[in-house]
């Protein structure tokens, strides 16, 4: 019992990086329709700008972190600028820009590559080491502190796209693109802040994961298919869903790790499972999408 | 293609296997092997449309069945091929029933799965599949008491890409490749002029992943080892790459793209190291953003011109 209640401490910590992986999928997707699949990537970014920031400048956490955050905001409006906007506006064919982003995946993982070397670099705890317990439930300090950020930025995503007048532009724009331009909707401005709120919350998944894990620069590619995997859980239309397809991902990977009786090389192919179930069986996911209305 | 030009092309390309030293013969077999790759990827994706990562794990099933078959199982070589292929269209098959209902990066992110799932499914086989360590120690058995080594294999893979080359230029030009390329462009106006969607979608999946299958059990005898990493998510997204660069849709485009991205690691890895994937990212983005069609376009548009041009 004890173990079990260990097991869920750390697989909600994980759940919810999967799950702001998944947050920033749907940031981007909602209003453009483009699968960037180079947020694995951007988290990537995120955990090395920690390696940067608390390793090497030492830098104190919050200052730290919103510099990471405020250039990984940069990162992802420029890549949208530069890479996604063209495509989109010259009316490319749908698949361009994602092949384009998969293009830039390449470029983001090589030079980090070329800048920090292919062994992987530790990231300081922001708490310290330590163990928690709330209760019955016992964690790492990191554990807590992933938990209570991403509970943090879920709710902050949630209070934007229901309560401001931004936010329901956002959606708006997720309904009928040409109808919210004609309402007088900036769709470039729409656009670039999804892909730089993409960027800030995929950097953020990786720089919480990054003490756990080490910065590495093959970190990438795995996070986006298990961000992926929760989003496609959880259905593009509500973005609760992202946090709750994170968490199923989380438990059943850790649950088979912990008690199915195969070996442990196998459980690395749970995500892949369920992603190849949920695409075929159930492609909207489990959430419904929200019936549109006014604020 | 005629029959003239069919057979100049298998003299030519076996006339080089004969002139070459041990590791050129080795990099020229792989580049054979990455063409015929890159003319079948460029039929599922560059005229089916169908962005499926699944391709390079279909050159790894090939090549791991055929090398079980033999020298696990010890099936004779004729039988082996065949239920080799069998196998690989079996599987091929499953998958596309399901997945070619998926559109677009659906598509891509379910076969980037399976593929995966091939990788891990590999690395955790035991002993039928070697593990982490894969297999090797075995040889290819000889053919009515003949051993194909050296330059004869070589040409066994060089009538393998011309009969794939062969193949996929007539589907192209035939019915089939017409209800493909339809069909990537508008599948509501292709099911309306009375092409079958789902049949066709599958047909060319399988087709195409059979032909990867048999480019991979080609590959098993050229090392005589194969591993998992040889077969991971990089090697599919290069052929993603090299169908773009070279022009994606077109046949030339794919055997430029397979040439180029193949060769240019040994050009430039003297001067930039192991950083050419980089250089890779950067000419997919550049020709996505300035010229969609790839180098054959600009070849295409250059030779416009000139004709163009008063002389």
């Amino acid at each position: 019992m004890q173990d079990l209640l260990e097991l869920v401490v750390s697989a909600s910590a994980s759940g919810c990086i999967y799950g702001l992986v998944a947050l920033a999928y749907l940031l981007m997707i909602r209003p453009t329709g483009i699968v960037n699949f180079a947020v694995g990537e951007w988290s990537m970014l995120g955990a090395f700008g920690g390696v940067v920031a608390f390793a090497d400048l030492e830098l104190p956490y919050p200052v730290g972190m919103a510099a990471i955050l405020a250039i990984m905001f940069a990162v992802g409006w420029a890549t949208e600028r530069v890479v996604v906007r063209p495509l989109v506006e010259r009316g490319a064919p749908e698949l361009a820009p994602l092949l384009a982003l998969m293009g830039m995946l390449v470029v983001f993982r090589e030079c980090v590559s070329a800048a920090f070397g292919p062994d992987p670099q530790a990231v300081p705890y922001p708490l310290g080491f330590g163990r928690l317990a709330i209760g019955p439930l016992a964690g790492s300090y990191q554990s807590f502190f992933m938990i209570a950020i991403t509970l943090a930025v879920f709710a902050a995503t949630w209070l934007f796209f229901e309560r401001t007048v931004w936010g329901r532009a956002f959606e708006a724009v997720a309904i009928n693109r040409r109808a919210a331009a004609l309402m007088g909707i900036n769709l470039r401005r729409v656009t670039g802040l999804a892909f730089a709120a993409g960027g800030v919350v995929a950097a953020l998944a990786g720089l919480l994961v990054s003490p756990n894990v080490s910065a590495h620069f093959l970190m990438g590619l795995p996070l986006a298919i298990q961000g992926f995997t929760a989003l496609v859980i959880g259905g593009i239309g509500r973005v609760e869903g992202a946090l709750l397809g994170g968490l199923l991902v989380a438990f059943a990977e850790h649950l088979t790790l912990r008690y199915a009786p195969i070996p442990p090389g196998l459980t690395l192919g749970v995500p892949l499972v369920l992603l190849i179930l949920f695409l075929l069986v159930r492609p909207t996911g489990l959430l419904r999408p929200r019936e549109a209305r006014a604020l | 293609m005629n029959t003239a030009r069919i057979f100049g092309a298998i003299v030519v390309l076996s006339a080089i296997a004969f002139v070459l030293g041990d590791y050129q013969t080795d990099v020229y077999r792989k580049l054979l092997l990455w063409v015929m790759l890159a003319l079948g990827f460029n039929f599922l994706f560059g005229i089916a449309g169908q962005l499926a990562f699944s391709h390079f794990a279909f050159y790894g099933l090939g090549a791991y069945s055929i090398v079980i078959l033999l020298a696990k199982m010890q099936l004779p070589l004729p039988l082996a091929v065949v239920a080799a292929t069998v196998l690989c269209a079996a599987v091929a098959l499953a998958i596309a029933v399901p997945a070619t209902r998926l559109q677009g990066f659906y598509l891509a992110l379910a076969t980037l799965a399976f593929s995966q799932l091939f990788v891990v499914l590999l690395n955790a086989g035991g002993t039928l599949t070697g593990g982490t360590g894969g297999l090797s120690n075995y040889r290819l058995p000889p053919i009515f008491g003949y051993r194909l080594a050296g330059p004869s294999y070589t040409i066994v893979i060089v009538l393998l890409l011309v009969g794939t080359f062969v193949i996929l230029q007539r589907l192209d030009r035939s019915w089939f490749g017409r209800a493909c390329r339809a069909l990537r462009d508008n599948p509501e106006a292709a099911a309306a002029m009375g092409v079958d969607v789902a049949r066709t979608r599958i047909l060319a999946f399988v087709l195409t992943s059979t032909l990867a299958g048999m480019a991979g059990m080609a590959y098993a005898f050229v090392d005589n080892t194969i591993n998992p990493p040889i077969f991971g998510v990089e090697n599919a997204f290069l052929l993603v790459f090299m169908i773009i660069i070279g022009g994606t849709g077109s046949q030339a485009g794919a055997v430029i793209g397979a040439i180029l991205l193949y060769l240019l690691p040994f050009v430039v890895g003297p001067l930039i190291g192991a950083h050419h994937v980089l250089v890779f990212g950067l000419l997919v983005v550049a020709v996505i953003l300035l010229e969609p069609r790839g180098l054959i376009g600009i070849y295409e548009s250059v030779r416009a011109r000139a004709r163009r041009a008063p002389v």
